[in-house]
């Protein structure tokens, strides 16, 4: 029989809860207290994260942010900024010791992103993982991803896009090079994809869950058995919420 | 004097370095390495800038101290290395 990990659908939540419920589960999982788990989420209002070793005011236009009611928070993974709105974020926390993890860091990266391109080829999309943490489809980028390893545990999560707006994107964040900005767009323009502009329709978020399920079951060859947060997890997401993810001194701290 | 520079690391990530630096001894009395890059454990950015205080502004004595503190701590980056750490830093100075 598979082996059986959790799967949480969390819904939609603000960025601080977002980040605070990952950072709850890698705790939970490394205490021993959860299986593996696979969640998947959304975010309102849309936000934009940063890579822990980014500087907040380089990266995000806050000003813009707020006229627009963005939210903006650092996560505790590396990578870079991203615009959360039409997507399907996932995480998966797992040991670091568990079989079906490679040690090396960048094939665990590979061996993870299988799973979400596995649910990518339910919706007829072809794609491929890109070293260092992109997959793309058509030659196009349409998941980033960013992993973090502590307390002997591995925490990944990453975006899906079902559609991108470029332009807003560009108006809340920063670019180093201001007389550049309108090549900059353009590139990134061509650079990118989702899963509304290659598929020729629009796509709901039940959807793409349902074949990311199916993914992660297929590529690690285990059952997701959808459960909730536990109590405790519930209760460190909160504590992390508070005295982490929404204050200054975490977000402003790079 | 206070200093900043955007590197490309090859086939790697944006480095944003910013250094503060004392132009008559040519050593570091800041820095601040930031960029889209992965390091593990990610708190050994900040002992990276806490150690490469006083560190002289010259390509090898920087190179050296770089990669002396990723083996003492363990440190596995991804996105950028030990060369490109040291190419930004000393962008910083041109």
């Amino acid at each position: 029989m598979n082996e059986q990990w959790r799967l949480l659908q969390t819904g939609f939540n603000t960025a601080f809860s977002n980040m605070a419920i990952d950072k709850a589960i890698l705790v939970a999982n490394s205490e021993g207290k959860v299986p593996p788990t696979v969640r998947f989420y959304g975010w309102c209002p849309p936000a934009i994260s940063i890579g822990y070793f980014q500087s907040l005011t380089d990266e995000v236009n806050i000003l813009a942010c707020k006229k627009f009611g963005i939210d903006y928070v650092r996560r505790i993974t590396g990578g870079g900024a991203v615009f959360h709105e039409r997507e399907l974020t996932y995480s998966i926390v797992i040991p670091e010791s568990h079989p079906e993890i490679p040690k090396n860091i960048m094939k665990s990266y590979g061996r993870i992103c299988g799973a979400v391109m596995k649910g990518l080829r339910y919706l007829g999309i072809e794609s491929e993982y890109v070293p260092i943490n992109d997959i793309v489809a058509s030659g196009r980028k349409i998941s980033g991803n960013a992993q973090t390893r502590k307390i002997a545990t591995v925490l990944q999560h990453g975006t899906v896009l079902m559609d991108v707006d470029v332009d807003k994107m560009f108006s809340l964040l920063k670019v180093p090079n201001e007389k550049i900005k309108d090549k900059l767009i353009a590139d990134v323009k061509q650079r990118v994809t989702s899963m509304k502009h290659l598929l020729g329709k629009k796509i709901n978020f039940e959807e793409v869950a349902s074949v990311m399920k199916k993914g992660f079951e297929e590529e690690f060859q285990v059952e997701l058995i959808e459960e909730q947060l536990s109590k405790e997890e519930l209760a460190l997401a909160k504590k992390f919420e508070k005295e982490c993810f929404s204050t200054k001194e975490w977000n402003y701290r790079r | 004097m206070r200093s900043q520079s955007v590197y490309k690391v090859p086939q790697g990530k944006l480095l944003k370095i910013s250094i503060e630096y004392n132009k008559k001894n040519n050593t570091i009395k800041n820095i601040w390495i930031t960029g889209d890059f992965f390091a593990y454990p990610e708190e050994s950015i900040e002992l990276m800038e806490k150690k490469l205080r006083n560190t002289v502004l010259e390509q090898k004595q920087l190179l050296e101290k770089i990669r002396s503190i990723i083996t003492e701590y363990h440190i596995q980056f991804v996105g950028v290395n030990a060369e490109g750490l040291t190419k930004g830093i000393l962008m910083c100075t041109l």
